[in-house]
């Protein structure tokens, strides 16, 4: 037999015979928690638990398609009564009796309706549009989450810590109030992830400082991940005397004593904004899932044990032994319930699914929001902020770094809610001193010298996004990325998607990347690959290649961000950062003035070019593309061949019109990529030219290899030389008109 | 057999008209002694009874739609059409329009009858004496009861550009606008008439459910207290479509929000229908007589959610011709199927 069904019967049964567990100690008086609450809450547990094994019934008529439970954890309903509404929270995907028991405090919500969307993916479901089972409101606070384990931790930091921020900074899109505390919720199992360690490590660092962090974390223990049991004591021994967090635990299957654990819990931290770890003690019924079948891994004894405790004995025990609910009461309610579920799913299965894949995706990108303009500073505050130095300097062509300097300067100069954050980005000013002295200018709340984690950085920025603000996290080099990659790919660019454009995390991640520098770093400095990047729906990748394109660009990249909520990419090529020169030592024409923030703009779509020759046409960015440039000229020089250079600036999505129509009218286009032969963008470019045009394009790329440290640092990535003699080979396999 | 589960629509003002005359003493004859006992009720305040005013030999406009005899009448009509309901119907929730909300909390057992029928007077006779602006209705539906679009949005403008004009009741495919005297008069300024009706003011009625109400709320919550309230025995959906469930209900909440909130901020009756069938799913929905009209009011709230199928007014009536979803028992015909033996 089913062993949901055999819970329920337990259920039934157990409260017919007043066969029931004991009541906890705890006084409801002590708790502070009202009978008519404590039946609320119960009504929560009912209702999440019809739920569970309404959506079983739906997936097995092939209706429904979740089924991963909240059995056994509807103690959280009671951490939800002890909360308020407005709190965020960033729940653990058993915490559907959370979700209910929230939405009874916010008048008008309909939760089982909305769950009953959810689970059979209709695309009337509130939150996600039907494109997931999701938990998740907008009127409810509640972001959906991604079922990575673990993944939402480092976010909810962020979050915690936008709080303190938005006091300081007043963000125009701020959602969340002075003092609002975050719940984060997750399973024991996952307390392990290297995601949770690092995220509860990153809120501890934090807090020991005593910066501002009101945020709960609650580890829902019901003392196994899928199969694997967690080890007795595992979770309070992990968790208890960590720095800078403080310990909680309640038993979840008393939700009496779990309110009044929260209750206590939030009013000191909204008193102290400090973090706290609740670990609530909980079981887990019915498997992992619908096709788990527990009995292959669990001795039917454990199964029973843990049965035997299902958290809505212990509430109905509560209830009847304080004379709320008689027995009978507790079995009408929990059977008209379960009735009231089974009717509303008929109606649910009924409604309209998304059908195309043009419905699907138009949540990936997110909508616009209004936004209002900077006030203009007066003149004189601007020199105040810059100093006569950097004013001076303005006036002269200056290379990549400083001109992406003084773009940070006006940006953050003129939009509040901008903050940079990063290692070494503050005190020291980046490792190129691409972000010096804003620390200086703008204040260590808002250039953050973060610890050494990019999850938490990305974290951080996920939740600021969150909370209405700009975030600009940068990540050191580009190779640091992937060790935090999900939290872009996983994360910050699916919660537009998870919940039809009600939730955004717009940010401007800066990566300083890519290869040329010479003789520095090696592999580790000068990672080549932008593949982590390029498939990620919805983003936004930018990669500058001159000084003057980065200042212009970055103002866009914040434009994208802040009025279209975009998550963007801005991909900083080092070896060009204090580049001057083009074609000969000193020729100083790599170097360029600072264009003055006003109508001057390169925007999204939009590729640069240099030359007019239709011989041929070179496609490249970054250090390929000031390669390039010299390579053009010696083309032209020695060899009559008249090309013209394609700054692509935009590698997602890719500027295809722009790009088509400045290479029709070439004979010949030749793509050149810095980054390798394997996955690199020259291969969808090579496809859109043979697609839209067919046109076959040749490529020049790097190896796939990784780069060496030492002399031979360039000697896998294109060379001007390198270029040249690609050109000559298209020309002379095209009959190109070669004067040499 | 198994019964059908029925959501319950209790009726608001203006629902006792001409053809409502006689209503108690037709359908109720065997509740003469509620009657009586609300009628002392009645006595001791110096009103009008509810005997003689139903037993009227004719309808008197000025007389029946008075707040302190309209309501007691459609009270009395409601609740003991709500006693009435046959035991084929499992009752899941209860819910109203504007007024009907009193109605409702004495039907979900919230209130005794009797205690339904001081605050239903009460308030009532409170409004009638104070009196404070005026109700207008108006469509933002075409004729098959599909909302046009931005009409609403549009209706709800003017709201914040016609000084002291507010949202009353959003009734369906209607929006109730509530205001003074100069409000309403601008309003229907700048609305183009629609059917010969529209835009439409409501005799006698005060602007309920604005901000204007805030003394008759005081007064309200002064004259009746909370000792008056209990526990709902059946779930109530209000009008912010919000539920209260038995035994899990704050009563005191439940009180201030019955002469707080419900009095002075918008009633959301659209919301109201549309929650209740998506959080009960009722097989039928019932509507308490007396009158035809809110009957109306529900099938353009379910079109608005697309709720069973019913797309437009045509898909309604179809559906009524087949097996009814809405039961008024204002209608004799529907009146039978839902008090078969009466």
């Amino acid at each position: 037999m089913d062993r949901a069904e055999i819970v329920h019967a337990n259920f039934l049964r157990r409260v017919a015979d007043e066969d029931l567990p004991p009541v906890g100690q705890l006084s409801l008086s002590d708790a502070e928690l009202t009978p008519e609450a404590l039946a609320e809450i119960f009504h929560a547990q009912v209702l999440s638990r019809q739920l569970d094994r309404i959506s079983r019934k739906l997936q097995a008529r092939g209706e429904g398609f979740y089924t991963i439970g909240s059995s056994g954890h509807e103690g959280n309903a009671a951490i939800a009564a002890a909360l308020r509404v407005t709190d965020p929270a960033f729940l653990h995907y058993r915490d559907a009796a959370f979700q209910i028991a929230r939405s009874r405090q916010l008048p008008g919500q309909t939760p089982l309706w909305d769950m009953l969307l959810s689970f059979t993916t209709s695309s009337d479901d509130p939150i996600s549009g039907g494109r997931h089972k999701v938990l998740g409101s907008k009127a409810l606070s509640i972001p959906p989450q991604t079922s990575t384990i673990a993944s939402h931790l480092p976010k909810a930091v962020g979050a915690a810590y936008s709080i303190g921020l938005a006091k300081h900074c007043q963000p125009e899109h701020r959602t969340y109030s002075d003092d609002a505390i975050v719940l984060c919720s997750f399973g024991d199992a996952s307390l392990n992830h290297s995601t949770a360690q690092g995220a509860i490590n990153t809120a501890g660092w934090t807090a020991y400082q005593g910066v501002p962090l009101p945020l709960l974390f609650v580890c829902e223990d019901n003392g196994i991940g899928i199969s694997v049991k967690t080890p007795g004591g595992w979770v309070e021994a992990n968790l208890k005397n960590r720095p800078g967090l403080a310990y909680v635990a309640c038993n979840g299957l008393d939700v009496v004593e779990t309110y009044a654990a929260v209750r206590s819990c939030q009013a000191w931290m909204r008193r102290h904004k400090k973090p706290v770890a609740l670990h609530m003690r909980c079981v887990r019924l019915y498997g992992h899932a619908g096709a788990d079948a527990q009995q292959a891994y669990m001795a039917k004894d454990e199964i029973e044990a843990a049965e035997a405790n299902d958290p809505l004995l212990h509430t109905a025990a509560r209830l009847i032994s304080e004379q709320i609910f008689t027995p009978s009461d507790i079995i009408d309610a929990y059977t008209k319930t379960g009735e009231r579920v089974a009717r509303a799913a008929e109606d649910a299965i009924t409604r309209p699914k998304l059908r195309t894949a043009e419905a699907v995706m138009a949540s990936i990108v997110p909508p616009k929001r209004p936004c209002s303009s900077p006030a203009e500073a007066e003149k004189s505050k601007r020199s105040e902020i810059f100093g006569t130095s950097d004013m001076r300097l303005m006036a002269e062509p200056q290379h990549m770094a400083k001109l992406i300097n003084l773009t940070l300067t006006d940006l953050m100069r003129d939009h509040q809610e901008i903050v940079l954050a990063g290692e070494d980005v503050g005190c020291k000013g980046g490792v190129y001193g691409v972000t010096q002295k804003l620390q200086q200018r703008f204040g260590a709340r808002r250039v953050i010298d973060t610890l050494l984690d990019e999850q938490s950085i990305l974290g951080l920025a996920i939740g600021l996004g969150q909370n209405g603000f700009v975030p600009m996290p940068e990540i050191q080099f580009l190779a640091y990325l992937h060790n935090a990659e999900d939290q872009i790919r996983g994360e910050a660019a699916t919660l537009s998607f998870f919940s039809n454009g009600q939730f955004t995390n717009p940010m401007v991640m800066r990566i300083a990347g890519l290869g040329y520098q010479k003789g520095f770093g090696g592999h580790f400095h000068n990672d080549n690959s932008l593949a982590v990047l390029r498939d990620i729906p919805g983003i936004v990748i930018a990669c500058p290649s001159r000084g003057d394109d980065a200042a212009l660009m970055l103002r866009e990249c914040v434009r994208l961000a802040r009025e279209e909520q975009r998550v963007v990419a801005f991909i900083e090529p080092i070896a060009l950062y204090m580049t001057r020169d083009l074609y000969t030592d000193g020729d100083n024409q790599w170097a360029c003035v600072y264009p003055t923030p006003g109508n001057e703009k390169i925007t999204l779509g939009s590729v640069g070019v240099r030359g007019k020759g239709t011989d041929l046409a070179i496609v490249s960015y970054a250090n390929g593309y000031y390669r390039s440039l010299q390579a053009q000229k010696i083309l032209l020089d020695e060899y009559g061949i008249d090309a013209r250079v394609v700054d692509l600036r935009w590698l997602a999505p890719l500027p295809e019109k722009a790009l088509l129509d400045v290479t029709d009218p070439c004979q010949e286009v030749l793509v050149v990529d810095e980054c390798r032969s394997t996955g690199s963008q020259s291969e969808e470019l090579v496809t859109l030219f043979a697609e839209k045009r067919s046109r076959i394009a040749a490529r020049y790329t790097a190896e796939d290899s990784f780069i060496p440290t030492g002399p031979s640092y360039a000697s896998t990535l294109p060379s001007c030389e390198g270029i040249v003699a690609a050109v000559l080979r298209v020309a002379n396999a095209h009959k190109v008109n070669v004067i040499a | 057999m198994k019964k059908r589960s029925a959501l319950i629509v209790a009726p608001g003002r203006g629902t006792y008209n001409k053809d409502e005359l006689g209503y108690l003493r037709r359908y109720h004859p065997h509740q003469r002694g509620m009657f009586d006992r609300f009628d002392e009720q009645r006595v001791a305040k110096g009103q009008t009874t509810l005997k003689d005013l139903d037993g009227a030999d004719r309808f008197s406009l000025a007389t029946m739609t008075r707040g302190d005899n309209a309501s007691a009448l459609i009270y009395a009509c409601a609740y003991a059409d709500f006693t009435s309901i046959s035991e084929a119907f499992e009752i899941v929730a209860v819910s109203g329009n504007s007024m009907g909300w009193y109605i409702a909390l004495a039907c979900a057992g919230a209130l005794s009858a009797d205690d339904g029928f001081r605050l239903v007077n009460t308030m009532g006779t409170l409004m009638q004496e104070s009196l404070i602006g005026g109700q207008m209705i108006y469509p933002f539906v075409d004729e098959e009861w599909r909302p046009i679009p931005g009409k609403r949005e549009a209706l709800l403008a003017m709201t914040r550009t016609i000084p002291g004009l507010e949202l009353s009741i959003d009734l369906g495919g209607m929006i109730v606008f509530g205001g003074d005297e100069e409000a309403l008069e601008a309003a229907e300024h700048a609305l183009e008439p629609v059917g010969g009706r529209f835009p439409m003011r409501l005799a006698n009625h005060a602007a309920f459910h604005t901000r204007m109400q805030n003394p008759v709320a005081e007064r309200g919550r002064r004259e009746l207290s909370l000792a008056l309230f209990d526990q709902p025995a059946i779930p109530l959906v209000d009008g912010r479509g919000h539920a209260w469930f038995p035994k899990a209900t704050d009563v005191e909440a439940l009180y201030k929000y019955t002469l707080g909130h419900q009095v002075v901020e918008p009633y959301n009756f659209s919301a109201s229908v549309k929650n209740a069938v998506r959080e009960f799913a009722p097989d039928v929905i019932i509507v308490l007589g007396p009158g035809t009209t809110l009957g109306g009011s529900v099938a353009q709230s379910l079109i608005q959610i697309d709720w069973r199928g019913l797309s437009s007014k045509q898909a309604f009536i179809d559906r009524q011709a087949e097996d009814p979803l809405v039961l008024s028992m204002g209608m004799p015909a529907q009146r039978m199927v839902v008090t078969p033996n009466q």
